[in-house]
């Protein structure tokens, strides 16, 4: 979809994207050329169906500010539907919407790091089974190593 | 006053930006697959799932790397099926590392991760309208799945498809002309009706059809160790395509599928036999036809 602006035939560009509100997002566009400013405001169905496709409006504000893609005002990711994981109901572990329950195994920076690179759907239940895997072998902290040993034994 | 196509870029949103970068992510993490194979049908219920396991094991026994995506996100069964229905997806250095089975076939299967007692479902902001959003829903996971999973070096990777001659079409669109297609019937004109009209959809795109295997084609009876027949089809409907095997129902075969065990002695059957002779055809035909375009 796109937008020109009629009187000066330019094509508006996206200016800000409201947080999403019952379904509802509230895109922002402006006329470079005479600063006239348009919103588009979605129903449910058309918010919907950009989510189903899996991508966010806007700039990726990853590098922008430090804050990974999608997060901000410039996204209309799986938040605006009211959750994260799409299965977070089904998946065993997951019923806190995402949040894992304190252990006492730590995770080191690293480690976060690669299970931050999996999809979200995945996350609660690879952080539960992992926790799982550590304390069943005495181990408190999940590092890189621990990782790997889990990825030798369940995987590749 | 501009058209649509007078207008360069999309103002901002990068809406088709980001699908053409998940395209480009999908290609790059399946550059290492020699072969993708598609097993579909058309019609429910004539053991796809079952022989794309099967065949898994056979080209497995042939010392090749094989992995299986179960694309049949509403009733996933290969995480059952292949016994790695607790196993656990681990964080790799940037992706997923898939779960493996006893004789080495990684298996992707939303069966890992929903209980079978929980049907799939997506949050959503259109609430009662499933219908006007949902494919779309589920071929953007299938999206996901294949750019987060670890699918390294494969010989192949074979596809487990939904039933429906609308979604066998649909999933060629989505997995593009590298992925040939193989269809399962059972000797029913019923079913091979159907398979007919999926064979009729799919031969207008630009996937290859390599043939069908023909399901369930006589009953094995290990008491009297013979094949007897099981349906009374008159193969009346002609697929157009060539036959790549007849692998008949064995009972014991079904059981290791409910039970999730591998299948120790499976060469020694007929099915077994057959499975092997089929993967073998199979594997051929790919690397010819690989060999072909080079």
């Amino acid at each position: 979809m796109k937008f020109l602006c009629v009187p000066c035939d330019s094509p508006m560009k996206l200016q800000s994207l409201g947080p999403p509100e019952r379904g509802s997002l509230a895109v922002v566009y402006a006329c470079p050329e005479c600063g006239y400013e348009m919103a588009m405001l979605t129903n449910a169905y058309e918010t919907q169906v950009v989510q189903s496709l899996g991508v966010r409006i806007g700039p990726d504000r990853a590098g922008a500010d430090g804050a990974p893609a999608g997060q901000g005002s410039a996204s209309a990711d799986a938040a605006a539907a009211g959750g994260k994981c799409p299965f977070a109901a089904m998946i065993p572990g997951a019923q806190d919407g995402g949040l894992h329950l304190p252990t006492p195994v730590r995770w080191t920076a690293a480690a976060e790091a690669r299970l931050a690179n999996i999809p979200e759907f995945v996350r609660p239940m690879a952080r539960t089974g992992i926790e799982k895997f550590a304390q069943e072998r005495g181990a408190f902290e999940v590092d890189e190593t621990l990782l790997d040993a889990a990825r030798d034994f369940f995987g590749m | 006053m501009k058209s649509y196509h007078d207008i360069v870029g999309d103002g901002g949103s990068r809406v088709l930006e980001q699908v053409a970068a998940q395209r480009a992510s999908i290609t790059d993490g399946l550059a290492g697959v020699r072969h993708l194979v598609a097993v579909g049908s058309g019609k429910g219920g004539v053991g796809k799932s079952t022989l794309t396991l099967h065949l898994a094991g056979a080209l497995r026994a042939r010392g090749l790397r094989v992995a299986i995506l179960d694309a049949d996100f509403n009733g996933p069964t290969q995480a059952r099926m292949a016994g790695v229905q607790g196993a656990l997806l681990v964080p790799g250095r940037t992706k997923v590392a898939l779960p493996r089975t006893r004789n080495g076939i990684a298996v992707f299967s939303m069966g890992s991760l929903v209980p079978e007692s929980h049907a799939l479902e997506f949050e959503s902001t259109a609430h009662g309208e499933s219908h006007t959003w949902r494919a779309t829903r589920e071929f953007a996971l299938l999206s996901e799945i294949l750019r987060a999973c670890d699918w390294g070096s494969l010989d192949v990777l074979l596809f487990d498809l939904p039933p429906g001659a609308e979604r066998t079409v649909q999933y060629a669109d989505f997995l593009g002309p590298r992925t040939a297609f193989l269809l399962v019937t059972i000797p029913s004109d019923v079913a091979r009706g159907v398979v007919a009209r999926s064979v009729a959809a799919l031969s207008a795109g630009p996937n290859r059809l390599l043939g069908y295997v023909e399901n369930m084609s006589g009953y094995y009876c290990r008491g009297c160790d013979t094949v007897k027949p099981l349906f009374t089809s008159t193969a009346a409907v002609d697929l157009g395509l060539p036959c790549l095997g007849t692998v008949p129902f064995d009972p014991e075969l079904a059981r290791h599928c409910d039970e999730g065990t591998p299948l120790e002695t499976l060469h020694d059957t007929p099915a077994g036999q057959a499975l092997a002779q089929i993967a073998q055809r199979l594997i051929d035909d790919l690397d010819a036809r690989q060999e072909l375009d080079r």
